[in-house]
């Protein structure tokens, strides 16, 4: 066998690969989507968020939702949106400082700082929680304990490397002429990182958000040491218990009595990836309006 | 007999560098190199590829310290308002020296927002607040470009849609709107079509009577049709090649 023939039997293996691994990938989300939807669509109904009670009245928080979803989602939502409203000022900010300031030295270490982070395991982000929220209790106030608050500040540690990592590789990514163009301008560094950087790393950066919202939304380690119960209803503030999505899935799973309650954790999965799709959907909004208000400015 | 010509005088210089040097990662890109560049005239700086021009030009508005592993030595004396400064001395403004000193890159590059805000940019760097004037700034270089009749109705649209010579023409207009000294250009027509090439050569030889041109070009046909004195960096060296009021042969 020559040479040219040789390289065409691998081309065309690679290229069967390739197709393969797609066709693995694309069923794999088929099987798992399919088979949650054959084992939890027969509960998809307003009893499984509202139980017993009105969805307008538990929409408006005049009743408490003791046999539905509804607290678990509302949990969800607030736990998501609040630890990735404090990962995103930290991790951007950490990041700009890794891609425009950070020199040799000190980006080696903080680079090498923040692998460490995000090759942490979940669990070990939830006793660290946890004995942040033990110390806080201690020395800080007696109000601290197992809350939302603390899960979200635990769970913006587990998702901070994302955000961190991808806004650094979005601005690192940027061609040098982009970064010389503000700046043969006379832009100071600053208006230069604001005006023309940040604009232009601004998709890498929201794709690091929608990895950080997947993790939180299915994370459970962290919130079983930091504040999530089985049955607490609608967080009333930031240090009250909570109960997330996740948690009931992984509660229902292990202690289920029957196969109808099993049913609702399959629904209670549905709903999750639900939430997911939503905040994915928002964030990938974000991602296409942005730059377009960017052009749209006189 | 008094002669029907008038005499040679020559320009004043506008930029003096001496004793240049200038290594990229070790690797030595300039050296020794000592030159006067006359004002408001068009100097082509001619040589193989990658033998240091761009480099060079960068070394005028000292763009080349925001790229790493450079090192510079040797001094860069710039005639500023009438004054003639050292660009490298620590009191001179590096922002203040690149609005005097505006720089046109090979390939157009707009940035992601409308016509425009691209031009009106360096204005808003700069802490211009006066709309009117902006506004009227904008119009007067754009049409200074030849290119207002084809974006007025469209100034808010992405300057992305516009063709490559007229990205290329918007990115002069916005070098231009600050009215710098000096206008550094670095291969401008390189990625464009013959007739927008000629149209940015027509321009430059208008611009030479308030600003100073330094033009990067392989091409020495447009080298002969606009400059008027060339220099040749060759080995690290740039040496003037030949020199004369109006055009150059080579």
């Amino acid at each position: 066998m020559n040479g040219a023939s040789m390289g065409r039997l691998v081309e065309r293996g690679i290229i069967t690969f390739s197709w393969l691994a797609g066709a693995i990938l694309f069923t794999v989300i088929c099987a798992v989507t399919g088979y949650l939807c054959f084992r939890g669509l027969k509960t998809m109904s307003p009893a499984l968020i509202f139980g017993s009670t009105d969805p307008m009245s538990a929409l408006l928080l005049r009743q408490r939702v003791f046999d539905g979803l509804f607290p678990a989602m509302v949990g969800t939502l607030l736990l998501v949106l609040l630890s990735v409203g404090w990962a995103i000022p930290i991790g951007t900010a950490g990041g700009i400082y890794l891609a425009e300031y950070a020199g040799g030295g000190t980006k080696k270490i903080f680079n090498l700082l923040f692998d460490l982070l995000a090759g942490l395991p979940s669990i070990v982000i939830g006793l660290f929680g946890f004995s942040l929220t033990l110390f806080l209790n201690r020395h800080v106030s007696k109000e601290l304990h197992p809350c939302l608050l603390m899960s979200s500040i635990a769970l913006a540690f587990l998702i901070l490397p994302y955000i961190v990592r991808t806004t650094q590789i979005a601005l690192e990514n940027l061609p040098v002429q982009n970064r010389l163009t503000g700046l043969a301008m006379g832009a100071t560094r600053l208006q230069n990182l604001f005006h023309v950087l940040l604009p232009q790393a601004l998709a890498g950066m929201v794709s690091g958000v929608l990895l950080a919202i997947g993790r939180c939304a299915e994370d459970t380690a962290v919130i079983m040491l930091t504040g999530v119960v089985a049955s607490a209803g609608v967080p009333r503030s930031l240090l009250s218990h909570y109960e997330a999505l996740p948690f009931y899935i992984f509660y229902i799973s292990s202690q289920y009595a029957d196969q109808q309650e099993l049913a609702t954790g399959y629904g209670a999965a549905i709903l999750l990836l639900f939430i997911c799709l939503f905040l994915f959907a928002v964030a990938f909004v974000i991602k296409k309006s942005l730059p377009c208000q960017v052009f749209s400015q006189r | 007999m008094q002669s029907s010509t008038q005499p040679f005088v020559p320009s004043p210089v506008k930029i003096r560098v001496s004793n240049l040097f200038f290594s990229y990662n070790g690797r030595e890109v300039l050296r020794d190199t000592s030159l006067e560049f006359p004002e408001h005239a068009i100097t082509a700086i001619v040589g193989p590829s990658g033998s240091g021009k761009s480099t060079f030009l960068m070394t005028l508005n000292r763009l080349w310290e925001e790229l790493p592993q450079c090192a510079m030595g040797g001094r860069v004396e710039i005639m500023l308002n009438g004054i003639p400064q050292n660009i490298y001395a620590p009191d001179c403004g590096v922002e203040a020296l690149r609005r005097r000193v505006g720089m046109v890159f090979q390939m157009p590059n707009p940035l992601p927002m409308s016509i425009f805000k691209n031009v009106a940019f360096p204005l808003q760097l700069a802490g211009e607040k006066d709309k009117n004037m902006i506004h009227r700034r904008v119009e007067e270089t754009l049409r200074d470009v030849g290119l207002w009749d084809d974006v007025k109705d469209r100034l808010a649209g992405s300057a992305l849609s516009l063709s490559g010579g007229q990205q290329q023409r918007m990115c002069m207009a916005r070098a231009m709107i600050l009215r710098p000294e000096i206008l550094l250009l670095d291969e401008p027509a390189s990625a464009l079509d013959q007739k927008a090439a000629e149209a940015i050569e027509h321009l430059l030889v208008r611009w030479k009577q308030n600003c100073t041109i330094l033009i990067v070009s392989h091409y020495l046909d447009q080298v002969k049709r606009i400059a008027d004195s060339v220099v040749e960096l060759h080995d690290g060296r740039l040496r003037n090649r030949q020199v004369s009021t109006s055009r150059v042969s080579l």
